[in-house]
């Protein structure tokens, strides 16, 4: 789809659909040849950080000059799956934001704060004509890893009290950010967690470069989300300029690669009998091997 | 490009009948009285289903947006104040424009019984009041959906 | 019926889960905390003679279509006996939309009456005396308006204000938490409170200018006990921004007043009402020094009914408000709205409303229960259950305090999220069959009436007529002073100085609408963002 052409959302939403059902079998079958790339932002944290309302002014901001599609990942309750898709944005600015397509996905049975097919979500979303692209998911951890590869400007949203966060930085468990953001910065202590960030991140070396910023933010201070915006403007620029931008794409690609073969795994996995897992080690390996491969018939 | 026909979204068992499915809890009008939808959200939440709620005083117009951006299965109003019969009406045009008339259509609040037929004609499927279990809500909503 | 369900049981807790002694008796009173009617903390009640000095005021809530269609029930309930009248409002006036707003056009005079301007009021007061009938609104987002137009419908009737009796509910803090009316944030909405108590402590002093309503979180699903808790922590809410407004507390109390449910566990809510009187003197006494005995007084007033009425087998409901009633007269509620039998399901029709207001008077002049005052005062287990729900509250408003007070609570949706957690559990017991509802989950039948043949239509004309006399009130008014009125009522806003009633009194002589009000003071306050948190 065109980038001038009208946003039909009707069918991006039923494509949306397909794809978060699809097994491997028909991820394969749906993906494009050439996808498009467009710029990404992810916004990552905690849950409790107050993520979801900084997300939405967030895209309410960059929307009045580009087309924003965004994804936003919530936790599936782990017993039934269900969940409940959070609060972004008021319906009556969403409504009026032409330039705003916002779609809510569960986590699903993932661990590391994303979704099933989540690359594939994105990349759909690239070819519906958005010019950015924004994703939230929770990150605890590990999960701010998984996020990495999938975009390229990374803000990891912290709130004052977040001691935990911080010793994780030390630990270098952490620095993945491109940009760190202290919200709810109106509460006490805002102004000594932004100076431990940057005092970390002064202690390592700036990975290739780049000097991740410190933002304190607060959704009753528009300036502050509008100064978000502008480090997140800074730090694609700076990528345009300085990145290695088929590195990050094949990191990009391994990942999504390793999510689909995961998955496969999985699949054979549940489906290898109880008699092969009683043969020795070697052979079941074999099996396991052996059944990898999709069957495109039987799809 | 095919249809997907192994879906990864499990099928709806006994534990979570809802599962896979994505509704739409909303609250038309200027009605402020939300603890209904506020626990039909939860249940259909624990049944396994996908669940956005809207939060009061939504357009319809707002209402259909957002249930065509997310995709979801099913739009679930709920109306306490008596304006049922409009609301539903305008509901229905919103998405009948955007030729999304498909996403299935249910009600919950006061709705006396002689306004069942009316709400039917205009394409409501199920309409559930508080003192219906809520197993019973969730098992019509499975069927349904099915 | 499945026969895993299981059999009722009488049960030996309350629905707020407190004990219930099978066998009560003299050790479980403690006579020091049981004190005298009409006496400091009032548990007992707080006036000496009861019910033999002034009877609970008979107000029934009513409201529909147009205000000649109200005014004409209101006349017909004043003619059968009705002491007071209780103003029930369209979501549109409620909301502060005009009725030609797309938002507001399918709600005009569903639930209650559409009164967008000066006009509407003066013909739902039609042939009636101002100065003798006590009216109560149930308003809140627009309780400054509504009581603004009231002022000035008795201005343009020659009654003067200071005998001007009744209410306005006024408490925006429930809104936000089991209502949905609110308008504003929460600190511009305080402050037009205040500045409406104020107001009406100096210009209508007979006038309750305050009702703190537990009811609506009650009949979201909080208990009874959290009714209570949230119920006095809002009043104390407003009696903090009141003193920080200069408010004298000595005088101001007087005025403040309560409004709560009553549900069908009877000696729950009795016990819920001499618990309240009693930790609402303490409060005052011990927080803020007062000592003036009518300024410790807890006034309140009752709906028995609501979401404790079901709509399967509907004649039940006659004998829940029966049993209500008796509960409230003997905790001693100062004013009873009973339910109609058909309220679960519609907006009740005459007879329903007749047969609901006859159920007060034969409590009152048949039954005899209310001739001597707190009649089950010094009962082993009224006594002990009344300090038991004393005890419960507290702790409670403890938690309140430890979040952070009612009004963080609120902006961050904690207290929403609580009163869906407690409906959601309230469900899904009586779902499980562990809290008995006849006829809908015991002792039902299929094939059981779910309505009465006579069911209330709304006048389907209603809404258009009402938007034909906006219109024409529109045309024919005088456009300069509109302008002139609403500018100074925006300027006013904008300083935190000036209290804005006379501003708003201005307006409504001008004929200026609810919502052109509304709209200028969003201009200057902003909205309310509702935080969905589930």
């Amino acid at each position: 789809m065109a980038g001038d052409a009208t946003l039909d959302r009707r069918a991006l939403a039923r494509r949306l659909g397909q794809l978060a059902d699809a097994s491997v079998a028909d991820v394969l079958a749906l993906a494009p040849a050439t996808p498009a790339t467009v710029p990404r932002i992810g916004l990552t944290g905690a849950p409790g950080v107050g993520k979801s309302s900084l997300a939405g002014r967030l895209a309410l901001l960059r929307a009045a000059h580009h087309r924003i599609g965004m994804l936003a990942v919530d936790p599936s309750s782990p017993l039934t799956g269900g969940a409940i898709l959070g609060d972004r944005i008021r319906l009556d600015e969403l409504a009026g934001a032409e330039n705003l397509y916002l779609r809510s996905i569960a986590s699903r049975a993932h661990s590391d704060g994303l979704a099933d097919n989540l690359p594939e979500l994105l990349e759909a979303l690239a070819a519906a004509g958005f010019e950015e692209l924004l994703l939230e998911t929770v990150g605890v951890g590990q999960a701010e890893h998984a996020v990495r590869s999938q975009v390229d400007t990374l803000a990891l949203v912290l709130m004052p009290g977040a001691g935990d966060t911080v010793q994780a930085m030390k630990a270098g468990t952490m620095e993945l950010a491109d940009i760190y953001v202290v919200n709810k910065s109106e509460l006490a202590g805002a102004a000594q967690l932004a100076a431990e960030i940057r005092r970390v991140q002064a202690l390592r070396a700036a990975h290739d470069g780049w000097q991740a910023p410190v933002v304190l933010t607060s959704i009753h201070d528009g300036d502050s989300i509008s100064a978000l915006s502008a480090a997140i403007d800074a730090h694609q620029a700076w990528l345009d300029e300085h990145a290695d931008r088929a590195g990050r794409l094949a990191a990009r690609a391994r990942y999504r690669l390793q999510l689909l073969l995961e998955r496969r795994l999985g699949e054979v996995l549940d489906a290898l009998s109880a008699d092969t897992l009683e043969q020795p080690l070697d052979m079941q390996f074999a099996a396991a091997l052996a059944a990898l491969p999709l069957d495109r018939t039987s799809s | 490009m095919s249809t997907p026909t192994t879906s990864n979204a499990a099928a709806g068992n006994g534990a979570a009948p809802l599962r896979g499915k994505r509704i739409l809890v909303a609250k038309p009008g200027l009605d402020g009285h939300d603890i209904g939808a506020k626990v039909v959200a939860l249940a259909l939440r624990d049944a396994g289903a996908e669940v956005i709620y809207t939060g009061l005083r939504k357009s319809p117009q707002q209402i259909a947006r957002v249930a065509i951006d997310e995709g979801v299965d099913a739009v679930g109003l709920s109306i306490l104040s008596g304006s049922h019969r409009e609301l539903v009406a305008q509901v229905v045009e919103c998405l009948r424009a955007e030729n999304a008339d498909d996403i299935a259509l249910f009600v919950g609040g006061t709705v006396p019984a002689e306004d069942h037929a009316a709400l039917s004609a205009l394409g409501v499927r199920g309409i559930y009041t508080s003192d219906q279990p809520l197993a019973d809500v969730v098992a019509a909503l499975g069927a349904a959906l099915a | 019926m499945s026969s895993t369900r299981p059999r009722p049981t009488l049960g030996t807790r309350t629905m707020a889960g407190l004990e219930i002694p099978v066998t009560a008796g003299p050790e479980l009173l403690d006579p020091d905390r049981i004190g005298t009617p009409g006496a400091p903390p009032f548990t007992r009640g707080i006036f000496a003679d009861g019910y033999q000095g002034r009877l609970w005021t008979i107000r029934q809530y009513s409201g529909f279509g147009t205000a000649e269609d109200t005014n004409a029930r209101y006349r017909f309930l004043l003619e059968q006996g009705q002491t007071g009248l209780s103003v029930a409002l369209d979501l549109p006036t409620q909301c502060g939309y005009d009725p030609d707003d797309p938002m507001a056009r399918p709600e005009v005079g569903k639930v209650g009456v559409s009164l967008s301007n000066l006009a509407e009021m003066e013909i739902l007061f039609d042939g009636i005396d101002l100065g003798a009938i006590s009216t109560s609104f149930t308003i809140n987002g627009t309780a400054a308006i509504i009581y603004a137009m009231y002022l000035a419908t008795a201005d343009k009737l020659g009654v003067p204000r200071e005998k001007l009796t009744g209410t306005i509910q006024n408490d925006i803090l429930k809104e936000y938490v089991a209502r949905g009316t609110w308008i504003f944030p929460v600190r511009p909405s305080m402050r037009l409170i205040a500045d409406t108590i104020l107001y009406a402590n100096e210009v209508t002093p007979r006038f309750n200018p305050i009702s703190i309503a537990g009811a609506h979180v009650r009949d979201a699903g909080a208990t009874a006990v959290e009714e209570m808790a949230y119920t006095l922590a809002n009043g104390l809410a407003y009696v903090d921004e009141l003193r920080r407004r200069g408010g004298d507390v000595a005088r101001f109390a007087r005025r403040l007043s309560f409004f709560f449910y009553v549900h069908q566990d009877f000696f729950e809510e009795i016990a819920k009402f001499r618990a309240g009187r009693r930790l609402w003197a303490k409060l005052l006494q011990d927080r803020y020094g007062v000592t003036d005995e009518k300024a410790l007084m807890f006034r309140f007033g009752v709906v028995c009914g609501g979401s404790s009425l079901v709509a399967p087998q509907p004649m039940n409901n006659v004998v829940r408000v029966t049993v209500e009633t008796m509960a409230a007269v003997f905790g001693g509620a100062q004013s009873i709205f009973t339910c109609a039998y058909d309220e679960a399901f519609q907006i009740p029709t005459e007879s329903s409303a007749e047969l609901a207001l006859r159920t007060q008077q034969i409590l009152a002049y048949e039954s005899g229960i209310a001739r001597s005052v707190d009649a089950l005062g010094g009962s082993y287990l009224v006594e002990h259950l009344t300090n038991q729900t004393e005890d419960a509250i507290g702790a409670v408003m403890r938690e309140i305090d430890d979040y952070g007070g009612v009004e963080k609570a609120i902006e961050d949706g904690w207290l929403q999220m609580r009163i869906a957690e407690r409906a959601l559990e309230r469900k899904q017991k009586v779902d499980r069959g562990e809290s008995v509802i006849v006829g809908q989950n015991f002792f039902a039948r299929d094939d059981a009436t779910r309505g009465i043949g006579e069911t209330f239509q709304v006048d389907p004309n209603a809404a258009a007529r009402v938007i034909e006399k906006y219109e024409r009130i529109r045309d024919t008014r005088d456009a300069a002073a509109v302008e002139r009125s609403l500018a100074a009522l925006g300027r006013a806003a904008a300083r935190d100085d000036e209290n804005l009633m006379p501003y708003l009194v201005d307006c409504c002589h001008a004929y200026v609408t609810v919502g052109e009000m509304v709209t200028q003071l969003k201009a200057e306050w902003g909205e309310f963002q509702e935080p969905v948190r589930l």
